[in-house]
């Protein structure tokens, strides 16, 4: 592959305003730029990326634990309350028959996140070690991860509905259960993972490998 | 390797780093990058009129949105609704204060500091104010770029409308129809807002 690459040429772009900045040769490749057009600080790689995503996603995967077992919402009827967690709340929708609501929130809430997390998990490995990195399919990859992440939110913004709609006093209201933090700092920590991982490590490593094969070649 | 190059005619891919002379585009056209695929440049047509109105009849709708009863609900005689501004002021009521200012953050405020943002933009091009603040005013828009979330919200209302037509008698209100329009406006706004021109206007304003 003869393409090369913005670093390779001494620039680096601006991941604000998408402006090639000449870098300075003297300062090496980690240091901190200043973009002539936007006028903001950046590097030309995410500094440290596997290291924060790894550390997002580790907390992302234990805030995911209690999120699961306390009660996401608590409803409310004649003065008698019924914990809900996300998993019993969906097999409420299957047990009315209502599939697709409960394919949406399962996907939503559990599906999503999870995918997230191992799908991260993933791709720092594969970066850290290059075994079988195929940069084309895994940034693709990374995107789905990337489009994913805000829809996991949908639970949260269901029981804040709710919450506020179902206030009839003593007949019957919804409060939030304890879950709802755990699950949102979960949701957060995961799409802070996902931004603080760079893409452009996966095609840096594959070509790495490629110019240090050519090099035992000749 | 020492001598600096003209950045003007060069442009590199966001996601893989692949470099390439700047493409002149047509309004309408797009660039792809040939390793990694993904959108390398774009022209978007008639990008700051649209972006212009679009955000313009957001920045209206945003005020019935916000305010206006999303859905109501009757149950055994008692009525009571609930718009987007009482799903926040009831989580703060129970106390849920990190879920509250996170509801208000993504559904609320920065929805419409984006579409604020989105027609200071697009009236100072149109009516040909430009200051310098702009690039740092835009540069602080693409902060926000991920944090939006009022397309989860829509699903949101959908799945509980859904929860709650099982048990009670539910009732839609105003406000869904506000919503969806501001949705709507905010989403066009946003998309038809060509940045790569943007920038490059900027820049041959006010840093050359």
């Amino acid at each position: 592959m003869s393409i090369k690459t913005a670093q390779e040429s001494g620039l680096a772009l601006c991941p604000k305003c998408h402006k090639l900045n000449n870098i300075d040769p003297s300062s090496g490749h980690h240091a901190r730029i200043q973009c002539t057009r936007c006028r903001g600080m950046f590097y030309p790689r995410k500094p440290h990326s596997l290291q924060y995503t790894l550390a997002w996603n580790i907390a992302a995967l234990i805030s995911f634990i209690p999120a699961n077992i306390y009660p996401i919402m608590i409803l409310y009827s004649m003065g008698i309350g019924d914990p809900n967690t996300i998993l019993s709340g969906i097999g409420e929708f299957i047990d009315y028959g209502l599939y697709p609501i409960a394919v949406i929130i399962f996907t939503a809430s559990i599906i999503v996140p999870l995918i997230k997390i191992i799908g991260l998990f993933l791709l720092v490995y594969r970066v850290h070690t290059g075994v079988r990195l195929r940069p084309d399919k895994h940034s693709k990859f990374y995107h789905a991860l990337e489009f994913l992440g805000p829809w996991s939110m949908l639970d949260v913004f269901v029981v804040a509905l709710l919450v506020a709609v179902v206030e009839l006093g003593f007949v019957t209201s919804v409060s939030a259960g304890p879950a709802i933090n755990y699950f949102t700092l979960t949701v957060i920590f995961t799409m802070i993972a996902a931004n603080s991982f760079d893409p452009r490590l996966l095609w840096d490593k594959k070509q790495g490998f490629e110019n240090a094969k050519g090099q035992n070649d000749d | 390797m020492n001598k600096t190059k003209n950045t003007k005619q060069l442009i590199a891919c966001q996601q893989c780093d692949a470099l390439y002379d700047a493409p002149i585009l047509k309004q309408g056209q797009s660039a792809k990058c040939t390793r990694c695929g993904c959108l390398l440049a774009e022209r978007k047509v008639d990008s700051i009129e649209r972006s212009f109105y679009w955000s313009l009849a957001g920045i209206m709708l945003s005020v019935p949105a916000i305010l206006l009863p999303i859905m109501g609900v009757t149950l055994v005689g008692q009525y009571h609704h609930a718009s987007l501004l009482d799903c926040i002021l009831a989580l703060i009521d129970r106390g849920f204060f990190m879920i509250a200012t996170l509801v208000f953050l993504f559904t609320l405020a920065v929805p419409v500091v984006r579409l604020l943002g989105a027609f200071y933009i697009t009236y100072s091009f149109k009516f040909n104010r430009l200051k310098p603040s702009l690039l740092h005013l835009f540069r602080a828009y693409h902060h926000l770029d991920n944090w939006a979330m009022l397309n989860v919200f829509m699903l949101g209302i959908v799945v509980s409308m859904y929860k709650l037509l099982d048990d009670t008698e539910l009732s839609v209100n105003m406000g869904l129809l506000a919503f969806i329009l501001w949705l709507i406006c905010s989403t066009m706004a946003s998309s038809a807002l060509d940045q790569d021109y943007i920038w490059q206007e900027l820049e041959n304003e006010f840093v050359d």
